[in-house]
């Protein structure tokens, strides 16, 4: 270990000596690299799956950052399996990339232990402050310092089989919870036999939308520490709705206990779902896996107690530098060249994902079809985040909201569920 | 070592006092090194794969160590504070252990039972039979682990899997009506369904090299005494396989014990029901889920504490002294 930090502590030397060459020119734009970066090189990794293209995108990236700067660039495409894991050991093991793309749900965890650097700075010097998706913006933002680069994000709505919807005379936008569930009846006493709304038991986002349309929170921070507000009567009252949709009103099955997201999915890929809550990226799966449907999709937002627009989890990625880089200018210079101009829109595009700076949504919407504009209206007016704190990693690594849905749905009292939860995420917040 | 190398001569030799004298010390030292070279490259496998992480488990288990002190490189001891608190956890002893040991006790019994008697069938075969057999239920114990889960999940799928259908088609239940992960026993159910139809193979294979040892005029003599089928499987059979027996349980204890990927990649599984959580979902999720890796590491060391324990007491009961 020690060894390792006397070769950081060089390559620290280092870096210093190209800051100081790179001090004549300032730095641009997106992609104006004024760092000479001649001769070394760069490793950046990727998760995999976002792209399905996305060969020749890393290509013309690599081509693009060594126009710019001279250096090379080695793309590593990781697996979302096990991904947690790899990035902590690459972290103690110093065997990590310069540059990779985070999720935003696990920002805050690296940043707290050391693994990633706050970049305020370098985003505040690089003129890129404003103009950032709020969401993403937020969720990696720990203690006033934001340790990312916003790069994409996507959110969750409402999408459905027009045929199936209209075939039960129901295909319009929801405006509160009581049009959305006379929605869910018809649709039920139309056929029994199909599975009018999944309700998920194995994943929280499309549960905290309920929460959080109730008008209630899963945690509350206050002078810096953090109290679980999920067993608050709102977010019970947000609970209870949901669960009731399966619990009183039949509209789910006893197998979406268990459901992840995938598995709504492939319900909804056989046609036996009418309508679910979806990721802003399913279109482009449902496009490869069964076109017809695709030409069949519509999307609503999800609603709140009262009104059309409930928050909804943003998740997305970050680009961030690790600590341990021996090139934190040139890793920035790549970070700016990822995130900002014809980059980030290129893979916002590709990915159907929404890219993280405002000017390139606007860009993005304005180019899309009907869906995508509903799924922006909900990720501008309702996107949200978890929790932004270090202990957000252990409640998603306990379970604990997955676990309390799925008690709900086995038929515990929501508000005993909720308590229990309560309990066991105050626990992670006092550590 | 080479103090103990050259205890171990004397004792060999039989004559303390004498050897010395008689043997210089560099031939000693050579001769003594002898067996410790031929040794070397198995102890410093062992030791670099096993010796060493489990120096480093022992370690962990006595520290409040996280994701942080990871990436700092720091240490944070605490005593056996991990231990105290493991071991007063309510959880530990109303569901952990007993998923653990229970699931496991069910799984050997079966596996063992299964095992013989596919083992005592396919020797009752002829050669030609035999082999297709062998390789038919090789296949079974070929597949991964992580394949042959996946394939009971879809089995048991509450909403189209073959057996709600069939249930279904056969009016007995309804599709989608009942999930059979959410339930611990059930959940349990299959996993054990599972892990014996993995496991059986191996135990079937190792029993029938041993069934093909026992000499035919055992079974002759006993038949000659009037004994029946059973009573020669009882007092011929069993006592010769003694050892084959006992080294079957030992592992299959051992591996019914350990098991994780069978658990952990069913729906619920992987912690989201704290029900149907065993000891190695438990030290993993500590460790690796929620960052907790000085717990995580105690689960571990109290799991690998626990089948010493109960390897050693098989191997007192199950072998004759002079076995050992």
């Amino acid at each position: 270990m020690i060894a390792r930090r006397h070769v950081l502590a060089a390559g620290a030397a280092g870096s210093a000596a190209l800051a100081l060459a790179a001090c004549g020119g300032d730095s641009g734009g997106s992609g104006g690299g004024e760092v000479d970066g001649e001769g070394k090189t760069l490793t950046m990794w990727l998760m995999q799956g976002t792209n399905a293209s996305a060969d020749t995108y890393i290509e013309e990236l690599k081509t693009a950052f060594t126009e710019a700067t001279g250096a090379t660039l080695d793309v590593q495409v990781q697996p979302w399996d096990g991904a947690h894991d790899k990035f902590v050991t690459a972290m103690a093991g110093g065997t990590g990339p310069d540059v990779a793309e985070v999720g935003t749900t696990w920002v805050p965890e690296f940043a707290d232990a050391g693994g990633i650097d706050p970049l305020t700075e370098d985003i505040d010097a690089a003129g890129l402050s404003d103009g950032m998706v709020e969401g993403l913006a937020e969720a990696g933002t720990l203690d006033g310092e934001l340790y990312g680069m916003p790069w994409y994000a996507g959110v969750r709505s409402i999408l459905g089989n027009r045929d199936m919807l209209e075939e039960a005379g129901v295909n319009s936008q929801p405006e509160s919870w009581d049009d959305l569930l006379t929605m869910i009846t018809t649709l039920e006493e139309h056929n029994s036999d199909w599975i009018s709304f999944p309700v998920l038991g194995a994943s929280i986002f499309p549960a905290v939308s309920f929460v959080w349309g109730a008008g209630g929170l899963i945690a509350e921070e206050q002078d810096g520490q953090w109290t679980a507000t999920i067993n608050a009567p709102e977010a019970v009252e947000g609970l209870s709705w949901y669960a009731d949709l399966a619990l009183k009103h039949n509209a789910s099955t006893a197998a979406a206990t268990t459901w992840k997201e995938t598995d709504a999915l492939a319900a909804f890929l056989q046609e036996k779902v009418p309508m679910f809550i979806s990721g802003s990226w399913t279109p482009a799966t449902i496009r490869q896996d069964n076109p017809e449907l695709a030409e069949k999709l519509v999307a609503f937002t999800i609603p709140a107690k009262d009104s059309p627009v409930a928050p909804s989890f943003l998740g997305g990625s970050l680009m961030c530098r690790f600590t341990e880089t021996q090139e934190p200018e040139l890793a920035f210079e790549l970070i700016k060249l990822v995130t900002t101009g014809d980059f980030a829109t290129r893979w916002a595009e590709e990915t159907n994902y929404f890219p993280g700076t405002t000017e390139a949504l606007d860009e993005v919407v304005a180019g899309g079809d009907e869906l995508t504009g509903v799924f922006a209206s909900q990720m501008t007016e309702g996107g949200k985040s978890v929790p932004v704190t270090p202990a957000w990693g252990k409640i998603e690594g306990a379970k604990t909201i997955n676990t309390m849905l799925g008690d709900i749905l086995g038929g515990t009292p929501v508000q005993d569920a909720a308590d229990a939860a309560a309990t066991e995420m105050d626990g992670f917040f006092s550590e | 070592m080479s103090s103990s190398t050259i205890l171990d001569e004397r004792r060999q030799d039989g004559a303390e006092g004498f050897t010395p004298r008689t043997v210089p010390l560099g031939r000693r030292l050579r001769r003594g090194a002898a067996p410790w070279l031929l040794l070397a490259p198995g102890l410093l496998v062992l030791g670099v794969l096993l010796l060493w992480p489990m120096m480093r488990v022992l370690n962990l288990s006595l520290q409040d160590y996280e994701l942080r002190n990871l990436l700092r490189g720091d240490t944070n001891y605490v005593g056996l504070e991990n231990y105290v608190d493991v071991l007063t956890d309510p959880f530990l002893w109303k569901t952990v252990l007993p998923n653990t040991v229970g699931f496991a006790l069910v799984c050997v019994v079966l596996t063992m039972v299964v095992g013989t008697v596919a083992a005592l069938f396919l020797n009752s075969l002829g050669t030609v039979w035999r082999s297709i057999s062998t390789t038919a239920i090789m296949v079974a114990w070929a597949v991964p682990a992580l394949t042959g889960t996946y394939i009971f999940v879809w089995l048991f799928d509450a909403q189209s899997g073959l057996v709600i259908s069939t249930l279904d088609g056969l009016g007995l239940m309804e599709a989608g009506s009942y999930n059979w992960f959410t339930n611990r026993w059930t959940f349990y159910g299959i996993a054990t369904i599972n892990v014996v139809y993995h496991g059986f193979p191996f135990i079937a294979v190792t029993m029938l090299a041993g069934l093909m040892t026992v000499p035919r005029e055992h079974y002759e003599a006993a038949a000659m005494d009037g004994a029946t089928a059973w009573g020669r499987f009882w007092n011929v059979t069993v006592p010769t396989l003694r050892p084959i027996i006992a080294v079957c349980v030992i592992l299959s204890t051992i591996w019914d014990f350990k098991v994780f990927v069978q658990i952990y990649l069913m729906p619920g599984g992987d912690g989201a029901n704290p029900d149907v959580m065993n000891l190695g979902v438990w030290s993993y999720t500590q460790s690796f889920a929620q960052g907790e890796y000085g717990m995580g590491s105690t689960i571990a060391v109290l799991l690998t504490a626990l089948l010493l324990v109960i390897s050693v007491i098989y191997i007192r009961t199950l072998m004759k002294e002079e076995e050992l």
